[in-house]
């Protein structure tokens, strides 16, 4: 065998064998890995909207196929009724990538119970404040049936001064949940309703 | 000297004669950065002898095999598949550990100890001894990176593993949490250590 022959089969071979061991660990542990990042990332997040502790709202996930990406709710229920729905989004455009938000709506009332921010790399100082609560405590109580807009757009949120694009994302984000509630409200009752049926 | 002879001062020597960082000047950037307590040394050390003792088995098995040209192409596929492994499973069941050591862990693929190591010894001895020597430089990068970990977190932050040693009138040495106490931390030990070994007359071992 020549050497050339020997050295692209040779190193074929390892990085064939070390992807299907990779494959493997990935297939295996991929679903605790899931599980852990719900627990640390979304948990404390979940927490703050539904006021239980992260373990107790965490089971209660269904996840919603649509056209462009899957989308994870959470709900809570009061009684028989599913109370509170935790839906996350993507806020496109912060001045550091996405952010990743959650957006808590009331059913019962049809009003939104606040965002929470689960992930960002905003600029600290400016548009990291995002995570204060003067800033995210504007959308308590907001209808969900009228889209969200900065005040600067003659809506009724006011921005973070200096982060308009991290403000924008955020409202962007939950346009985007409010619009997803609209069109598939059913489904996502329907998908409750089947995991129900499940356990 | 016999086998098990050479086996077991391989062991010893990865705890004093080229203990890295201080004796094998090798893997600082991980030492400095994330040492900032005592729990991310421990864990990024572990991590570190994990790669290190497997990818010297492994690299060592395959030593006749590799063909010499393409050796650190294959060298570097091994390691990095086992730093993933770690990640996945640091991912999986130490997941604060994991967002703590951040890039420090998909970095152990090209730490200059795992690669040392694999060029430096594991290509020219058996798997038996290779491992040994995986085993010893992990342990004692584990027990230097605790360390340095252990006084920075202490006289930095007044706690050790997370739990508070000095009362409240502990007013921490902020200093030694930042960049530039991890270059102070390890320049003194490293002094201390030669300090040391000139004391007792020993001969510096560089290989």
């Amino acid at each position: 065998m020549s050497e050339i022959v020997r050295m692209v089969v040779v190193l074929s071979l390892i990085a064939g064998i070390c992807s299907a061991v990779l494959t493997m660990a990935n297939q295996g542990l991929g679903p605790r890995i899931e599980q852990q990042t719900d627990l640390y990332v979304r948990g404390p997040a979940l927490e703050r909207l539904f006021n239980k502790p992260a373990t107790e709202v965490l089971p209660n996930k269904v996840t919603i196929e649509t056209d462009e990406a899957t989308i994870p709710v959470f709900f809570s229920r009061d009684g028989e009724t599913i109370s509170t729905l935790a839906i996350e989004a993507i806020g496109a455009g912060g001045y550091g990538g996405d952010l990743k938000l959650m957006v808590g709506i009331d059913l019962t009332t049809g009003r939104q119970i606040g965002i929470e921010v689960v992930q960002h790399s905003e600029t600290p100082g400016l548009g990291a404040r995002i995570e204060e609560v003067t800033f995210r405590r504007q959308w308590q109580d907001l209808p969900t049936d009228a889209p969200v807009a900065l005040a600067s757009d003659g809506g009724n949120i006011d921005g973070i001064s200096g982060a308009t694009s991290t403000s924008r994302a955020a409202v962007s984000g939950t346009n985007t949940v409010l619009t997803f509630l609209r069109n598939h409200n059913d489904d996502i009752l329907q998908q409750i309703a089947q995991r129900e049926e499940q356990i | 000297m016999s086998k098990t002879q050479h086996i077991g001062a391989t062991l010893k020597a990865g705890l004093w004669q080229r203990i890295p960082p201080f004796r094998l000047v090798l893997g600082l950037c991980p030492s400095l950065a994330i040492t900032t307590s005592a729990e991310n040394g421990l864990g990024m050390g572990l991590a570190l002898a994990f790669v290190v003792t497997l990818s010297n088995g492994i690299i060592s098995s395959l030593r006749n095999v590799i063909p010499g040209k393409v050796r650190i192409a294959s060298y570097i596929v091994i390691i990095a598949t086992l730093v993933s492994i770690v990640e996945i499973v640091m991912k999986a069941f130490f997941f604060p550990l994991s967002e703590q050591l951040g890039i420090y862990i998909p970095l152990i693929v090209v730490n200059c100890i795992v690669l040392g190591r694999a060029e430096g010894f594991a290509s020219k001895n058996p798997p038996l001894i290779s491992m040994a020597d995986g085993i010893s430089i992990g342990v004692g990068y584990t027990l230097s990176l605790t360390l340095i970990g252990s006084i920075r977190e202490l006289l930095g932050s007044g706690s050790w593993f997370g739990l508070r040693v000095f009362g409240e009138s502990f007013e921490p040495l902020a200093f030694l949490i930042l960049a530039p106490g991890a270059f102070i931390t390890i320049g003194i030990l490293l002094g201390l250590q030669n300090l040391f070994s000139r004391w007792r007359g020993e001969k510096f071992i560089q290989s």
